[in-house]
C-alpha cells in the first residue's frame, strides 16, 4: 500500500498540473465573485437632514458588519440604482425611512430589518429619556450609563435562529470560498480516482492482482491518495484566504478544516461510483462536468440554497453531497454552530460516502474473481 | 503444468471462448494463435485467474486455480497487451514499484532490478521516464516487469504489437533465451504467424472463440498435406482470370491480394501449364507463379477461409 502511495506521489510531483489548475481556479473564482476586497454588500444611503449622519442612526449604520452604507445625495443614490451599481438604496428621514429597490434580492429584507431595528432602538432611547426627563440633568449621561449597563447585563441572553424558517445569515466571501472550493475539488478528486479506470484498462491492476498485494490495499491506497490530494487542495485554498487575503472565518478556521473531511470523503466515494459506472475515459470526461456543475447549482455552491424556491430542486438538493458540505461549512464558520448541531449533515455525508464507495467497488469488481 | 478443461466464457449471448481445452507442459513455449477477436486475450485472462469463466476449469498442478488462485499467482508472470506501466515514473522506479508489490526488498530488489534491466537492454535508460521511451522500449520494460519475481510461467499477450522490427526481434530473442537458459515456460499469444513459428514448440489456433487446430508446427502443417499453395503475381488483376480460377474444379480455394492471387490445389496436380494458358487467354501478364511451402498462415486460411490479419 505504501508502495502505491509512493508511486502516486512521485507521479504527482512530476505532473502536478491538474491539482494546480483546479486549486488556482477555485481561488480565482472565489476571489473574483467573493469580492474579498469588498467584503460588505454596498448600499448607497441618503439623509434628508445632515444631522442624521452624526446621530444615533448614523453611528449604528457605521457599525453594521454585513453592509457598507455609503452616504451620498439622493440624485447619486438613484443613479447608482438605475445604472445597476447598487441593488437597493435607503433614504433616511428623522423618524422614517424609505428603501428604493432596483433588484429585489435577499439583501432587501436584510437591509429593511437592519434599518427598522435601528429606528426602533432610537425610539426606545427617546422614550427612556422622556421617562427620566424630570429628574435628569444630563441626557447624555443617562444614555452612556445605560449603554454601559447593557454591555454588562445581569442575565446573559443568547439568541439563536431556527434553520429552515427562511432566516439566514449570508457571508458573501465565505460562501464563495466554500462554494468554489467544494465545486472544484470534485474535479481534482475525480481526476485522481480516474487512474483506477485507466490502470485497470491498461493492465496495471491485473499485475497487482496477480501479486501478493491484497485488493483492499489497492483500493485503500488509491482512494486515500485521492482523499489526501482533494483535502490538500481545499486546505491550500482556505489557508490562502485565511492568512494571505485575510478572510474572517469567525474564529472557527480549524473546526472548518476538520469538518471538511466528511465532504471530501463523500466526493471520493461519488467519483469512485462514477468511475465504476462509465466504460471509458471519454465517457468519464463527458459525465463529470455535468454532475459537478449540477451539484454546484443544486447544492448552493454558486448561490445560497436558501433563496431556491423550486420544490423539485430542493428535493434534489437532499441527495447532493455538496448541499451538506455547504451546510456543514456555513454552519461551523458563519453560524458558529456547535458540533451537535452539525451531526445530521455530517452523518448524511458519511452515509452517502459509505454507500457510494461500497457500490462503486462492487461494480468495479464484477469483472474480476 | 497447466490444463484448461472445457473452458467457456459467454458475454451475454456471445461466446468469447467456447469449450476450449489445452495444456502447457513445463519448459515449453506454447503459441496461441488467432486473428483479433478470436478469444485469445479472454482465454489467457481466465488462465491467469483474472476473469471468471462461465464454464470449465483451469488446473495448475492438478488443482483448480479458480478455487485456489494464490499458489498459481505466485509462479505466473503476466505481460499484458497494453503497456501496463506508470508513464510518469522512470524505468527503474517502475521496476522498483512492481518489485515491492512482489515483496522484494533491499539488496535483493536492487539486484533483481539490475538483472532485469540488463536482460531487456535498458540499463542505460534506467533513469528516463517511461513516457519518453519508444514503443519498443516500453514493450521491453513491460516484459521486464513480469520477470521481476522469476516466474515459472510467463504469459505474454501479443507483446510485439505496434513496434519496430528491431525491437520485435530483440523481444523474440529475449523470450527464446529465457526459455532456453531458465527453462521458463511461456504461453505466447499473437496474430503474427512468423513469431509463433519462430518461438513455439506447440501451437493452438483459435478463431471466433473456438479451438480450430492444435499440435506441433509440423503436425499443424500436415493439415495441408493433401494440398499445396501456389502464389501467382501479376501486374494487374483481371476479373475474368479470377473467375476462371474460381470455376476451375482443381482449385480448392482462391485468395485475392493486391497484385497476388493464392490458390490451394491438390498436392499431386500440376496446374502450372493451365495457369499460364488461362493468363494468355484472359490477357494477363504474369510476373511469377510459385509453389510455396505451406505456412501456418496457409493452414489458417485453409481452416477458416480468412487470412489471419483480416
Amino acid at each position: 500500500m505504501i508502495g502505491i502511495l509512493l508511486a502516486k506521489l512521485k507521479s504527482f510531483i512530476r505532473n502536478p498540473w491538474t491539482f494546480l489548475i483546479f486549486t488556482f481556479m477555485s481561488m480565482f473564482f472565489a476571489f473574483i465573485f467573493g469580492g474579498t476586497s469588498v467584503e460588505k454588500a454596498y448600499v448607497p444611503i441618503h439623509a434628508v437632514n445632515e444631522n442624521i449622519k452624526d446621530s444615533f442612526i448614523g453611528q449604528q449604520l457605521k457599525e453594521q458588519e454585513g453592509f457598507h452604507f455609503s452616504w451620498m445625495t439622493e440624485g447619486d443614490l438613484r443613479e447608482k440604482i438605475e445604472t445597476g451599481k447598487a441593488e437597493i438604496g435607503v433614504v433616511l428621514q428623522e423618524n422614517d425611512y424609505s428603501i428604493i429597490v432596483g433588484v429585489n434580492s435577499f439583501n432587501t429584507d436584510l437591509v429593511q430589518q437592519i434599518i427598522s431595528g435601528i429606528y426602533q432602538e432610537k425610539i426606545e432611547r427617546e422614550q427612556i429619556l422622556l421617562a427620566f426627563e424630570q429628574g435628569a440633568s444630563d441626557e447624555s449621561n443617562i444614555l452612556t450609563e445605560m449603554d454601559q449597563a447593557m454591555e454588562k447585563p445581569i442575565f446573559k441572553i443568547e439568541s439563536a435562529s431556527f434553520r429552515g424558517e427562511g432566516a439566514f445569515v449570508y457571508d458573501n466571501s465565505l460562501h464563495r470560498i466554500f462554494g468554489f472550493s467544494l465545486f472544484f475539488v470534485i474535479y481534482t478528486i475525480a481526476y485522481n480516482v480516474l487512474p483506477i479506470l485507466i490502470e485497470k484498462r491498461e493492465g496495471i491492476w491485473d499485475r497487482m492482482i496477480l501479486s501478493p498485494l491484497k485488493k483492499s490495499e489497492m483500493y485503500i491506497a488509491n482512494l486515500l491518495y485521492s482523499f489526501i490530494t482533494g483535502y490538500l487542495q481545499v486546505l491550500v485554498i482556505f489557508l490562502m484566504f485565511r492568512y494571505v487575503v485575510g478572510v474572517d472565518f469567525h474564529d472557527r478556521f480549524f473546526e472548518t478544516l476538520l469538518l471538511l473531511i466528511p465532504y471530501v470523503f463523500s466526493i471520493v466515494a461519488l467519483t469512485m461510483l462514477i468511475t465504476a459506472i462509465v466504460k471509458n475515459v471519454r465517457q468519464f470526461n463527458a459525465v463529470l462536468p455535468i454532475i459537478a456543475v449540477s451539484m454546484a447549482m443544486i447544492g448552493g455552491a454558486y448561490w445560497p440554497i436558501e433563496i431556491v424556491e423550486s420544490k423539485l430542486l430542493l428535493i434534489l438538493a437532499k441527495f447532493n453531497p455538496l448541499t451538506y458540505g455547504m451546510e456543514v461549512l456555513n454552519g461551523v464558520a458563519v453560524y458558529s454552530y456547535p458540533l451537535e448541531e452539525l451531526l445530521f449533515p455530517i452523518s448524511v455525508l458519511v452515509l452517502m460516502g459509505v454507500t457510494m464507495i461500497g457500490l462503486g467497488i462492487h461494480l468495479m469488481e464484477r469483472r474480476h474473481i | 503444468m497447466i490444463e484448461l478443461v472445457d473452458l467457456t466464457k459467454k458475454f451475454k449471448q456471445i461466446y468469447a471462448v467456447k469449450n476450449l481445452s489445452m495444456f502447457i507442459e513445463r519448459g515449453e513455449i506454447v503459441g496461441l494463435l488467432g486473428p483479433n477477436g478470436a478469444g485469445k486475450s479472454t482465454a489467457i485472462s481466465i488462465l491467469s485467474s483474472l476473469v471468471e469463466p462461465s464454464g470449465g476449469d483451469v488446473r495448475f498442478e492438478n488443482k483448480s486455480i479458480l478455487k485456489h488462485p494464490a499458489p498459481f499467482r505466485k509462479v505466473v508472470g503476466m505481460v499484458p497487451q497494453n503497456i501496463a506501466l506508470y508513464s510518469d515514473l522512470t524505468a527503474e522506479e517502475n521496476l522498483l514499484f512492481f518489485g515491492r508489490i512482489y515483496r522484494l526488498r533491499g539488496k535483493e530488489l536492487e539486484r533483481k532490478v539490475d538483472e532485469v534491466l540488463e536482460q531487456i537492454g535498458l540499463t542505460d535508460r534506467r533513469r528516463d521516464v517511461v513516457k519518453k521511451f519508444s514503443g519498443g522500449m516500453q514493450r521491453r520494460l513491460n516484459i521486464g516487469v513480469a520477470m521481476l519475481h522469476d516466474p515459472e510461467l510467463l504469459i505474454m499477450d501479443e507483446p510485439t504489437v505496434g513496434i519496430d522490427p528491431q525491437s520485435r526481434n530483440y523481444i523474440l530473442e529475449t523470450v527464446k533465451r529465457l526459455n532456453e537458459e531458465r527453462k521458463m515456460t511461456v504461453l505466447y499469444t499473437s496474430h503474427y504467424m512468423e513469431e509463433v513459428e519462430f518461438l513455439c514448440d506447440r501451437i493452438y489456433i483459435m478463431d471466433k472463440g473456438n479451438l480450430i487446430a492444435s499440435g506441433t508446427k509440423d503436425e499443424i502443417k500436415q493439415i495441408l498435406s493433401s494440398e499445396k499453395t501456389i502464389s501467382i503475381t501479376m501486374e494487374r488483376l483481371n476479373e475474368e482470370f479470377l473467375d476462371s480460377l474460381k470455376e476451375n474444379p482443381l482449385v480448392n480455394r482462391v485468395t485475392i491480394g493486391e497484385k497476388e492471387v493464392t490458390i490451394l490445389v491438390p498436392r499431386d496436380i500440376n496446374i502450372f501449364s493451365e495457369i499460364i494458358k488461362l493468363a494468355e487467354s484472359t490477357g494477363i501478364e504474369l510476373n511469377s507463379v510459385d509453389n510455396k511451402t505451406p505456412t501456418l498462415e496457409d493452414v489458417f486460411l485453409h481452416l477458416t477461409g480468412r487470412a489471419l490479419r483480416d
